[in-house]
């Protein structure tokens, strides 16, 4: 196609161009090998990667579909090493494939003799394996089948993994439907889901991830451990599925630091498992303590590692990952692939939005410029202080007083990262303030009374990044983040995204200071904003009241 | 074969010049000279290394039989039919390396002295006066023979024909050899050789000069493409091309790397420019080297030299792109540089050869990337053949002259044609054809065009600081967008981003911010989206607000009226003073003289150190740096303790010259007086032919000229043969300092 939506890169990125008027046909072709990378207004970048094609694979795609989607849509001439290049990568995927045999228990087959004594030559990966049953095939122990297919993905060979799952203890699990029901595009994740075993879904914040988990245990029908990042995000999953499934209270069991049950369905943070007494996780009994049917990983981007290894030794049962973004600052997506599973579905942000189903958003950048003092103070401190000093200048004070004013009635948080700022601001604005210290009840309490309306301002530290539920918050201000943490930005613009009852526009600002480290960070997250297609302003805090 | 040079006709003899041209240069004046020429050694040489397989299969085998050549025979001994060898004959009669006598075809004689053993046989028995057993006898004696002997006569029967044996040969070996020798099998012109004799080995290989007789030229095997898609790869490959000679280009006008003393371009450097095109080291040599090439890229020549892009690449550079495409490919058919050399290490060296460097100079590169090409273009439309049988047809094509590292280069060749568009997925492209026809820059470019995708002169602009180029961009807007912003991602399209550093980059170049914007939003068709706005505006707020510049002088004040009338006095204008802040007034003429002009116009100026104190001159008047006292040279005197050494040391040299005589006049023989060359050669020849002794004085490599009793025996060209002390010698007669008869 001459004057195709797609322009391939010789670095592997695919540029689409979104105003043609076959960008949407050349999207859905491309969505199932190419990662978004980067969604702004006219052309929207994917990258193609090995774990992308696998991914494809992995999903029934095969090399041909891959290079015809890019000959069919590319406007120039495809680079040929590139083809090559998609043709091989996906040619090494299912070599290779993990089996349950009848006779040997967990077998590692290949189609390809090469290919197996190349790894079965591995240093790391000899120790893993057990006796040769015949020429193509080898027995592995069922417990290091998550460590097998770790080491088999570092060495570019992805094992498929068909010896399939436990079914796990059943347990009947409904979803309760009277007044609602699942969107399509959750539907179709759960769907994705269930049809490849295991494996992650990416959704938006604000998409409705926990209906997705929901909707996946009521096709599993079995008791599921639920793990979340911390114990806010384990009382609303419990709250969710109350109001949403058939389960009722007694069924459902909190492993936290505060309580310890263990039921049907449980819940337990990440914290409480990776908490380690002399050098031992004390732990790790939950894993075992029921024939769990399914495990779900709410933000698999924020997985630690120790879960990962956990995880290595649980890869007899399904596994779900419900994240927003595959993107890990650690870079572990490997891990993700290789342990929990490909990402069986995938959704751009503003794809959702445009269905309505999340909130438009105004990102705005409100640039404040340092008094001449703090200026000089920024210039002499330590590296490692001037983040602090610039983020928590009080001229922002101001500012955020503005805007919060502006938003009068509006459902507003207040962002920060530093606690005496948050103090500070908490006293001006005369608002309540969350940190780690509230106790869980008075948090809970005062995230009630911001729900019913009774507050329309709060102020919270980075407590507020993940998993709350805050459904009309519809005004976020960030005055200071984690340093340039991308995912950060993502779940703070969560925080705002959620649909509005009265379809208003979401205000998401950030306050930074002029010429310092602060302003670099909030340009690296910014970029990320810009990449998901929300199109920020920046304007001087001296505009702020022009706008509203 | 003099008069069968002067019998052939006027298009024969143009065919031969055409085909042997080192024999028109310089023109031969007639023909016989023509004919002299033709069977030198260099000209045969030459002839038969540029002859294919089949030619040079024909004319050894030409060579083994007798003298006439009969056709019939050498087709028994390539195994075909007479029929199919007389063109071939006839091909390398025109070429003059048979002649036909009026008994019929005969080799030229030089041709045997380039190929001592055709097709690896050894000489005829006759010739080296030995006896062989009966070619049908061969066989039967083969049956008896011992296994080692067996063994011997396999290594010898192909060739080549000559076994060494030294010393300390296995046993079994030598009595294999023993029975040969004994079967006259084999001859041994010398004590640890063995030749094989042409009649036995012919008998060995069932009378067949050849295993392998190819008359006909090996197939090229490898995929088909359709044509469109051979050209649109290539189109493709040549817009790649060109973005990289403009990257490199621009990172090196920016960042000139440095010319080593060697003359190269330093490993690490080349590796930096690897990481800059974001390409691997064998492409980025290759950018490099052919940039080079074209006269795009030079050294500097300056004091401390440095690798940096010529005005021709501005020039260039502003044309379409097909057009400077054209420009690239001439350059490359024609250079004699070989960029796959960069980073091996040459047979002997030490070093690795540098890119732009001497060592990646390589003349048979021309010759060979010709051949190469002439290969793919010779196949079949459309085909990629496979590297293997490229490397096969061109050992067919130049049996003798393709290099022991073959597979490299071809496989070197065909790379860089790929990367240069002359290929595409491997076939030859249409533009390449016409680069191989030698059409003119403009067809050739008009060939390429059609491949090229069109130049776009706009850019699309995204709030996430990126631009991108839907396509290659118009000179001046290419040149621009890499000015203010970083190329992130290359192709078909291009990607910058806009950053605080590329933006200051441009604002550094002379642009103004106004400048900036106006030109990207002529690029656009969509307003400046807002963030790249303010960034523009952001680093431009910035831009320039401190200043540095050099002066030699600074007045300070604290009085701010002493320097208002500074700046008004019209006697100090020739120190051209600024005023930059209100206390502070700059001059670019020294401090000394800015101190005396004040003082002259009667101010009362101190002078300041640079760390702010004053200097106070400790004397008045000017003095030089401390200095050493010359002495004067005097003469010691002689005094008697000198005198008396003196007289000792004149007495002991006295008695050593009278030992020195005494010991000269000892010696045999006569004196010798030094003599005149003509008369030394007269003494000498005349010894020679009278078989009579000489005296000569003759200077050895060290210097010294030693007496030497010589009977000389003949004289030729400068030097003299005979003996000495009953060794025989050699002596140049330039050193033979004088000669008497003995």
């Amino acid at each position: 196609m001459p004057d195709g939506p797609l322009i391939v890169q010789s670095d592997k990125t695919l540029l689409l161009e979104v105003d043609h008027p076959n960008a949407e046909e050349a999207r859905r072709a491309i969505a199932p090998f190419a990662e978004l990378e980067r969604a702004p207004e006219h052309i929207h970048t994917y990258r193609v990667t090995p774990l992308g094609l696998w991914n494809a694979r992995a999903a029934g795609h095969d090399a041909e579909q891959v290079v015809n989607a890019l000959i069919t849509y590319s406007r120039y001439a495809v680079p040929h090493a590139l083809l090559v290049d998609v043709a091989d990568t996906m040619d090494r995927y299912g070599r290779l494939t993990l089996e349950k045999d009848p006779d040997h228990g967990l077998v590692l087959r290949t189609t390809d003799r090469p290919v197996l004594e190349e790894v079965l030559r591995h240093k790391k990966i000899k120790p893993l394996i057990g006796d040769r049953i015949d020429d193509d095939r080898v027995a592995v122990h069922p417990s290091e089948r998550g460590h097998l297919k770790q080491e088999l993905l570092k060495v570019g060979w992805p094992a498929e993994d068909e010896a399939g799952y436990v079914d796990g203890e059943a347990h009947p699990i409904g979803l309760d439907n009277a007044d609602w029901s699942l969107r399509p595009y959750q539907q179709q994740a759960v769907d994705g889901f269930w049809h490849g075993g295991s494996g992650v879904v990416v959704l938006p914040c604000g998409a409705g991830k926990t209906l997705v988990g929901a909707g996946a245990m009521a096709v599993a029908k079995a008791t599921t451990l639920i793990l979340v990042t911390n114990t806010v995000s384990a009382r609303q999953w419990r709250d969710e599925l109350l109001k949403r499934t058939s389960l009722t209270d007694d069924e459902i069991g909190e492993y936290s630091g505060a309580r310890k049950e263990i039921r049907p369905v449980t819940i337990a943070t990440y914290q409480v498992l990776t908490t380690r007494r002399k050098g031992v996780y004390t732990h790790l009994d939950l894993l075992d303590a029921r024939d769990w049917g399914l495990i779900i990983y709410d933000e698999v981007h924020l997985l630690p590692a120790p879960i990962f290894r956990m995880t290595a030794d649980l890869q007899a049962r399904r596994r779900l990952g419900l994240t927003a973004t595959l993107v890990r600052e650690d870079g572990r997506e490997a891990d993700v692939f290789s342990l929990i599973g490909p990402k069986r579905y995938d959704a751009p942000w503003k794809d959702i939005e445009a269905q309505g189903y999340i909130a438009p958003a105004d990102c705005v950048e409100v640039r404040v410029t340092l008094p001449d003092s703090e200026r000089l103070a920024y210039a002499v401190a330590e590296p490692e202080d001037r983040y602090r000093l610039s983020s928590c200048s009080p001229v922002k004070i101001p500012v955020v007083e503005r805007i919060v004013a502006q938003h009068r009635g509006e459902p507003t948080l207040v962002i920060g990262q530093y606690l005496d700022q948050l103090a500070e601001l908490s006293e001006r604005l005369d608002a309540d303030v969350i940190t780690g210290e509230t106790p869980v009840s008075q948090r809970q309490k005062l995230f009630q009374a911001f729900r019913v309306g009774e507050i329309s301002l709060l102020v919270v530290s980075k407590v507020a990044n993940f998993s709350i539920d805050l459904p009309e918050a519809s005004v976020a201000i960030q005055v200071s983040g984690t340093f340039g943490s991308r995912q950060e930005e993502a779940q703070r613009l969560g925080r705002v995204l959620r649909p509005k009852g009265d379809g208003r526009t979401a205000h998401f600002y950030t306050v930074v200071s002029r010429d310092t480290v602060d302003a670099e960070f909030a340009a690296h997250r910014q970029r990320f904003l810009a990449e998901q297609g929300y199109a920020y302003r920046i304007v001087d805090a001296d505009d702020v009241d022009a706008t509203a | 074969m003099a008069d069968d040079v002067r019998e052939r006709t006027d298009d024969q003899l143009a065919e031969l010049l055409r085909r042997r041209q080192d024999l028109a240069r310089p023109a031969p004046a007639d023909l016989s000279s023509l004919a002299a020429r033709a069977s030198t050694r260099a000209s045969v040489q030459r002839a038969v290394d540029s002859l294919d397989l089949a030619h040079l299969q024909v004319l050894e085998a030409a060579l083994a039989t007798s003298s006439p050549v009969d056709p019939a025979a050498v087709g028994v001994l390539l195994a075909v039919e007479a029929a199919e060898v007389e063109p071939v004959l006839d091909d390398l009669w025109t070429l003059a390396l048979l002649w036909r006598s009026p008994e019929g075809l005969r080799v030229a004689r030089t041709v045997s002295e380039v190929l001592p053993h055709p097709a690896g046989l050894g000489p005829r028995a006759a010739d080296s006066f030995v006896e062989v057993p009966a070619p049908e006898s061969v066989a039967a004696l083969l049956e008896e023979a011992p296994p080692a002997a067996r063994a011997i006569l396999d290594r010898l029967t192909w060739g080549p024909p000559l076994a060494v044996l030294p010393p300390g040969t296995p046993d079994r070996v030598a009595t294999g050899a023993r029975w040969l020798l004994e079967q006259h099998l084999v001859f041994a012109p010398g004590a640890d050789q063995l030749v094989l004799p042409r009649e036995v080995a012919l008998a060995l290989r069932q009378g067949h000069s050849h295993a392998a007789p190819a008359l006909h030229p090996p197939l090229l095997e490898g995929a088909l493409r359709e044509e469109s898609e051979v050209d649109a790869a290539a189109g493709q490959q040549v817009t790649d091309l060109l973005a990289l000679v403009d990257e490199l280009a621009a990172e090196w006008g920016l960042r000139p790397p440095r010319v080593l003393r060697s003359g190269g371009l330093a490993v690490r450097d080349l590796k930096r420019l690897a990481s800059v095109l974001d390409v691997d080291e064998a492409r980025a040599a290759f950018v490099a080297e052919l940039t080079y090439a074209a006269g795009l890229l030079a050294d500097d020549g300056s004091l401390d030299p440095s690798w940096a892009p010529t005005p021709a690449y501005d020039e260039w550079q502003q044309h379409p792109g097909h057009q400077r495409w054209a420009v690239l490919a001439q350059a490359w058919l024609l250079t004699t540089r070989a960029p796959h050399l960069v980073g091996t290490t040459p047979a002997g060296a030490s070093g690795t050869v540098n890119a732009l460097g001497p060592d990646a100079h390589w003349p048979p590169a021309r010759g060979l990337r010709k051949d190469v090409i002439d290969q793919l273009a010779a196949a079949a439309p459309g085909l990629s053949p496979d590297r293997a049988s490229v490397a096969t047809a061109l050992g067919w094509h130049r049996p003798r002259r393709v290099p022991s590292s073959l597979d490299v280069v071809v496989a070197a060749v065909l790379g860089e044609a790929e990367w240069l568009g002359v290929t595409g997925r491997g076939a030859i492209s249409s533009a390449g054809r016409a680069l191989l026809d030698g059409r003119s820059d403009a067809d050739l470019a008009a060939a390429m065009q059609p491949h090229l995708p069109e130049p776009v002169e706009h850019v699309l602009l995204q709030a996430d600081l990126t631009a991108i180029a839907p396509g290659p961009l118009a000179g001046g807007l290419a040149t621009f967008m890499r000015l203010v912003a970083d190329v992130e991602s290359r192709g078909g399209a291009t990607v910058y981003r806009f950053s605080q550093d590329s933006v200051r980059r441009g604002l550094d170049a002379g642009w103004s911010v106004d400048q900036v914007l106006g030109a990207l939003g002529d690029a656009s068709h969509t307003p400046i989206p807002q963030p790249l706005d303010y960034l523009i505006r952001d680093v431009a707020r910035r831009h320039g607000q401190a200043r540095v510049g050099a002066m030699r002088a600074y007045i300070r004040c604290d009085d701010e009226a002493t320097l208002g009338a500074m700046v008004a006095d019209r006697e100090l204008s020739p120190l051209q003073l600024r005023s930059i802040a209100p206390t502070i007034l700059v001059s670019p003429v020294a401090a000394e003289t800015v101190l005396e002009f004040l003082r002259e116009n009667g101010f009362a100026p101190a002078a300041e150190t640079p760390d702010g104190g004053i200097i106070v001159p400790t004397t008045g008047a000017h003095r030089t740096p401390l200095q050493r006292r010359p002495t004067p040279v005097t003469a010691q005197k002689v005094d008697d303790e000198l005198v008396t050494t003196m007289v000792g040391a004149l007495r002991a040299g006295e008695e050593a010259a009278a030992y020195q005589r005494e010991q000269v006049a000892s010696r045999p023989g006569p004196s010798l007086p030094s003599t005149d060359p003509t008369t030394t050669l007269a003494v000498l020849r005349d010894a020679a032919a009278d078989r009579q002794a000489v005296w000569i004085g003759y200077s050895d490599a060290d210097g010294r000229t030693q007496r030497i009793l010589f009977y000389p025996d003949r004289v030729e060209g400068g030097r003299v043969h005979g003996t000495a002390d009953g060794a025989t010698r050699t002596l140049s007669i330039h050193r033979v300092t004088g000669a008497v008869q003995g």
